[in-house]
C-alpha cells in the first residue's frame, strides 16, 4: 500500500465545502493538506498497523496451539511421518529456524507482497486467495444486501401496524438474531433441499445455489440490524419532525419513506463494517456446511493444518476486507447524514 | 452386502491375450458379466458425481506423505503391483507373477506385458525401480510408502519385465505391502516432474485420468482410452464405462446426503450411522459397508504411567464401561463390535470376547483390589490423595459424532464404577500434540494397513520411541520382549501356517494384557444411488473402485 500524494487544495476554496470535506488544516512543516486527504492518511496508517497486528498475532498465536506443522503438513494421521520425511519437511519449509528468525523472515516477505506458498495445498497464496475471494465477497454482500431489505421491510411494516406487530417483529427479531449459522444452515438443508427439493444443498455462484447460503447468512444478521433499525424508525415517528410533517398533511407512508427511513438507515449503516466483520466470520461455517469454495472454508482447513501462510494470507485480507468497509460505511455515514459534515 | 461380481479372472499376462481379450469383449459388450444384483447391460459413458467427506489431498501423489485421503483418490489412477481378492489372497495386478528365494532376502516380480503410462512411457523394470527410490528418497517425504518399503535394500532391472528385490531382512509383509495405493506405480518420466507439478497430476496406468484439480471444489478425471491392466478380479477388460469422474468435496455430512438424495451426486463416502439408517428407507438410496484393513478402532490404555501400569486396574477400566449398549445405540446397527486387535477383514485376525465382558461388579473388585479402595465426595475413588482419573484426548478429526458420543457414554458408566475420564475434543494438530507429551491416559488412534504386520506397528516396543516430531505408533506403549520376538519373526516368516500361529500368539498377548479395548472395525461406509451399478470396494485398502462402474439411465 503505498501513501497518497498530498492535494495541493485550490485557492480560495471555501473553509467548508458540502461535500463533506472539513476545514483545511496547516501541517508544521507549512503543507496544507484537506481534511479528505488527512483522514485518507490516517486511515492508511490505521490499516497498516492493523495489518501488522494481525500478522504478528497469527504468526505467534498459531504457534501456541500445540501441534506440529511439519506432522500436519504430511498428511497427519494414517501416515505416521518417517523422521527423514519431517527433517525434510522442516527444512523446505524453514521451520528449523529460531522463531525470531522465522518471524522477520515472514514479515520481510509480506513487506514485499510476498504471501507466501501455501502448506497444504502447494500453491502461491495470493494465487489462492485471488481464486477464493471473489466467491465469499459475493456471498458477503449479497448476504449484507437481503439482511438491510428483510431488517428496514420488517422495521417498516412494525412501524406502521402498532403494537402489535411490534410484538412479533421483536420477537422475529431476536430469534434470528440468536440462531446459530451452522444450525439454521443445516434446517435450511433439510427443508429446502431434503424435503421440498426446490434447491441444491451444495451451493454454486447460479442463482438457485446462491439462495440458501445467502439466507443462513442474512438471517441472523437481518435480527440484529431490524433490532436497532425498528427502534430509530420509532423514534423518528414520534419526533417533532414527524409530527410536522403529518400536520402539513403527510401520510403515515409518506413519513415513514420521506423522513423516518434515513434515520432507521443510519445506525444500520453504522453497523454494516462490523456486520461484513461478521459475515466474514459466519462464511466460515456456511461455506463448510454449502460445500461452497472460499475463504471461510479455506480458513478452516488452513487452520485445522497450521498451514499458517494461508491462516496469514486470509486474515490479511480479511483484516483489508475489514478496513475498506469500515471506511466505506464512515463515508455512507456522512453522506446520510449531513449533521456529520459539520462535526 | 454382497457385490455383483465375485468371479475372479486371472489376469491375462500377454500382451495378445490382453488385446484379443479386449477386442472381444468390446465386441459383444461384457456379455459374461453376471447379473445378480444389478440387473442389466453395462452402459458404457456418463460422468459420475463422488462427494467425499474425507479431508481433500494435499497432493495427489500418494507417495508424498501418504493418508487415506490421497487413498481414495489415487485408486482411480494409479495400481499398485499387487491386489488382494475378497478371501483375502494377493492376486496379479500390474506384476503377473512373483517369486521370493529359499532365505527370503530376495523377490523377484515379473510384470504384466503391453502396460502402457497415460504419458506414453512403457510399465517396465526400470519403472518400478524409479517408484521404489521415489518412495525411499527422503525429498518425496513419504510415510506410510516409506514404513512400507523400509526393508528394500536394493532393486535391479533384470531385464525389460523382471525386477529384482533385494531386502535387508525377510519380510512376509512384502505383497501386502504392495498392495496398497501409497505405493502404487507412477510413470517415471512424470515423476522426474518437480513434485508441485506431480502432486497436480499424477500419471499412472489406471482406468482414469486427472485432468483438473480446482483446490476445495472438485478433481476431474477422464477415462483412460487405452487401459488394458485391470486387476485379476476385474468384472471386465478394456477401457472403464464412466466417461468421467467428478470428485467433490463436501465436508459436511448432511450436505453430502442431501446432494445425494437430490440427485446431484451418485457415490458419497463417510456415510455417518444417523445416515444410513435414513437411506435404509430409501428405494433409490443403497448402502456399501466396507471395514478398513488394519486396525480394529480401539481404545489404547497408556501403560507407562499410573494408574494403567496397574494390569489389574486395566482390567478394571475394561470392565467398567458398557461398550456394547452404546455401540448399539448410537450405531444404529451400522457397527458390529470387535473384541479382536485387527480388523474384521483380516484374515488373522484373533478374537476373545470372554475378556470384554461388561462386569460392574468385577470392576469393583478388581479396583478394591488395586487399593483404589477410598471415594471422595464426588464418588471418584482415590488412593494415596489421588484421584482415579484418566486423561483422554479425542481427535474431532478422526472420532466421528457417534463416536464421541459413546465415549461420553463410556465416561458415564466408567463413573459408577469410580473412575473419572476426562474427555478432551481436540483438532488434530493439538491431539498429536497431547500424545507426543505422554499427556494421555487412553486414546483411540485409527490405523490402516494391509495385513496383520500393523501389530509390529502398533505393540512393538520399538515403535514406542518417538519420531523427531514425537509421534509414535505404539500408544499403549506395551514393551515385552516376548511380544517383540513375536512380531519380528512373524514379519520375517512367509508360511502361512507358521505366520498365522506367530500372530495368534501376539493377539492374545495384547488382548488377555488388557492393553487395548477394542471397539469396532475402522468404519468406511459408502451410499449410492440405485442407478449406479458395478460399485466395489477394493479388498486392499476399501477404497472404491469406479473401474466396474456404469450409470443406468
Amino acid at each position: 500500500m503505498s501513501g497518497s500524494t498530498p492535494e495541493q487544495p485550490a485557492p480560495g476554496r471555501p473553509a467548508l465545502s458540502d461535500d463533506g470535506r472539513g476545514p483545511a488544516r496547516t501541517l508544521a512543516d507549512g503543507v496544507r493538506l484537506p481534511t479528505t486527504v488527512r483522514w485518507l492518511l490516517a486511515k492508511v496508517v490505521g490499516a497498516v498497523f492493523v495489518l501488522w497486528a494481525v500478522a504478528t498475532l497469527i504468526f505467534f498465536g498459531i504457534r501456541l496451539i500445540p501441534g506440529d506443522p511439519a506432522e500436519a503438513i504430511l498428511g497427519g494421521p494414517g501416515s505416521q511421518a518417517s523422521p527423514e520425511a519431517l527433517e525434510q519437511v522442516r527444512r523446505d519449509y524453514g521451520l528449523d529456524q529460531p522463531l525470531l528468525v522465522q518471524y522477520f523472515t515472514q514479515l520481510g516477505r509480506l513487506v514485499q507482497g510476498d504471501l507466501g506458498d501455501s502448506y497444504s495445498l502447494r500453491m502461491p497464496v495470493a494465487e489462492l486467495l485471488g481464486n477464493q475471494l471473489p466467491g465469499t465477497l459475493l456471498l458477503s454482500a449479497l448476504a449484507l444486501l437481503v439482511a438491510w431489505l428483510l431488517a428496514l421491510g420488517l422495521a417498516g411494516w412494525s412501524t406502521l401496524n402498532g403494537k402489535a406487530a411490534a410484538v412479533v417483529a421483536s420477537g422475529l427479531e431476536i430469534a434470528a438474531a440468536a440462531v446459530p449459522h451452522f444450525w439454521l444452515a443445516s434446517i435450511l438443508i433439510l427443508l429446502f433441499s431434503n424435503t421440498l427439493g426446490w434447491l441444491p444443498p451444495v451451493s454454486t455462484n447460479s442463482a438457485d445455489g446462491l439462495v440458501l447460503p445467502v439466507l443462513a447468512l442474512a438471517l441472523p444478521l437481518a435480527g440484529f440490524l431490524g433490532q436497532v433499525m425498528r427502534e430509530s424508525m420509532l423514534n423518528a415517528m414520534t419526533s417533532p419532525f414527524a409530527l410536522s410533517a403529518r400536520a402539513r398533511g403527510e401520510g403515515e407512508t409518506g413519513v415513514l419513506f420521506r423522513h423516518a427511513l434515513r434515520h432507521a438507515a443510519l445506525p444500520g449503516i453504522a453497523l454494516s463494517g462490523w456486520a461484513f466483520g461478521s459475515l466474514l466470520s459466519g462464511a466460515v461455517v456456511v461455506e463448510s456446511i454449502f460445500a461452497r469454495p472460499g475463504l471461510g472454508r479455506t480458513l478452516l482447513n488452513a487452520v485445522t493444518l497450521r498451514d499458517i501462510p494461508l491462516v496469514t494470507g486470509v486474515a490479511l485480507v480479511s483484516a483489508l476486507a475489514y478496513v475498506v468497509v469500515m471506511a466505506a460505511s464512515d463515508v455512507a455515514e456522512r453522506a446520510a447524514d449531513p449533521r456529520l459534515r459539520a462535526a | 452386502m454382497s457385490f455383483p461380481f465375485r468371479t475372479p479372472r486371472r489376469a491375462v499376462v500377454s500382451a495378445a491375450g490382453a488385446v484379443a481379450a479386449v477386442v472381444l469383449l468390446a465386441g459383444c459388450s461384457a456379455g459374461g458379466t453376471g447379473s445378480e444384483e444389478n440387473a442389466g447391460e453395462p452402459v458404457s459413458g456418463g460422468n459420475l458425481v463422488y462427494a467425499t467427506g474425507d479431508a481433500e489431498p494435499t497432493c495427489l501423489d500418494p507417495h508424498v506423505g501418504g493418508n487415506y485421503p490421497q487413498a481414495l483418490a489415487a485408486s482411480q489412477y494409479l495400481e499398485p503391483l499387487v491386489s488382494k481378492n475378497d478371501d483375502g489372497e494377493i492376486i496379479p495386478w500390474l506384476a503377473g507373477e512373483w517369486q521370493e528365494s529359499e532365505d527370503g532376502l530376495t523377490w523377484t516380480f515379473t510384470l504384466r506385458e503391453g502396460v502402457q503410462f497415460t504419458d506414453g512411457t512403457p510399465l517396465n523394470a526400470e519403472a518400478v525401480k524409479a517408484n521404489i527410490a521415489h518412495v525411499q528418497d527422503p525429498e518425496t517425504a513419504s510415510s506410510t510408502g516409506y514404513l512400507a518399503l523400509q526393508k528394500i535394500e536394493s532393486a535391479e532391472a533384470v531385464d525389460d519385465l523382471t525386477l529384482k528385490l533385494n531386502l535387508k531382512a525377510p519380510d512376509s509383509a512384502l505383497l501386502e505391502s504392495f498392495s496398497m495405493p501409497w505405493v502404487a506405480i507412477q510413470s517415471p518420466k512424470a515423476l522426474e516432474r518437480s513434485q508441485e507439478e506431480n502432486c497436480a497430476a499424477p500419471v499412472g496406468t489406471g482406468p482414469f485420468i486427472v485432468e483438473d484439480w480446482v483446490k476445495q471444489d472438485s478433481i476431474t478425471m477422464v477415462r483412460n482410452e487405452n487401459y488394458n491392466s485391470p486387476p485379476a478380479d476385474a468384472a471386465h477388460e478394456g477401457p472403464a464405462y464412466l466417461e468421467s469422474i467428478t470428485w467433490k468435496f463436501i465436508p459436511e455430512s448432511a450436505t453430502r446426503y442431501a446432494a445425494l438424495q437430490a440427485g446431484e451426486v451418485h457415490v458419497i463416502d463417510n456415510a455417518q450411522p444417523d445416515t444410513i439408517a435414513a437411506a435404509e428407507n430409501n428405494d433409490v438410496i443403497k448402502h456399501l459397508d466396507a471395514p478398513r484393513p488394519g486396525a480394529s478402532n480401539r481404545l489404547e490404555l497408556n501403560t507407562s504411567k499410573a494408574p494403567f501400569n496397574d494390569p489389574l486396574v486395566r482390567e478394571a477400566f475394561v470392565r467398567a464401561v458398557n461398550v456394547n449398549d452404546g455401540v448399539s445405540s448410537l450405531f444404529f446397527g451400522t457397527a458390529e463390535r470387535s473384541y479382536s486387535p485387527l480388523s474384521s477383514v483380516e484374515p488373522l485376525g484373533y478374537s476373545d470376547e470372554s475378556l470384554f465382558g461388561y462386569d460392574p461388579a468385577e470392576a469393583n473388585r478388581l479396583l478394591d483390589e488395586a487399593g483404589w479402595t477410598e471415594r471422595d465426595a464426588e464418588g471418584y475413588r482415590v488412593k494415596d490423595g489421588e484421584r482415579l482419573s484418566l486423561e483422554f484426548p479425542v481427535s474431532t478429526n478422526q472420532s466421528i459424532p457417534a463416536e464421541q458420543s459413546l465415549f461420553e457414554q463410556l465416561q458415564a458408566t466408567a463413573k459408577e464404577a469410580g473412575f473419572e475420564i476426562k474427555l478432551n475434543l481436540l483438532d488434530l494438530s493439538s491431539w498429536y500434540g497431547a500424545l507426543a507429551e505422554n499427556d494421555y491416559n487412553l486414546v483411540s488412534a485409527p490405523y490402516t494397513k494391509v495385513g496383520p504386520d500393523v501389530l509390529r506397528i502398533l505393540f512393538h516396543s520399538d515403535s514406542t520411541v518417538p519420531a523427531p516430531s514425537g509421534y509414535f505408533a505404539n500408544l499403549s506403549q506395551v514393551k515385552l520382549d516376548e511380544l517383540d520376538e513375536l512380531l519380528t519373526k512373524g514379519s520375517e516368516t512367509s508360511d502361512p501356517a507358521d505366520r498365522a500361529a506367530l500372530y495368534e500368539e501376539a493377539q492374545k498377548i495384547v488382548l488377555e494384557g488388557y492393553y487395548i479395548l477394542p471397539l469396532y472395525d475402522q468404519q468406511n461406509h459408502f451410499l449410492y444411488r440405485s442407478e449406479v451399478s458395478g460399485l466395489r470396494a477394493l479388498p486392499t485398502v476399501s477404497t472404491p473402485a469406479f473401474y466396474d462402474v456404469w450409470l443406468n439411465s
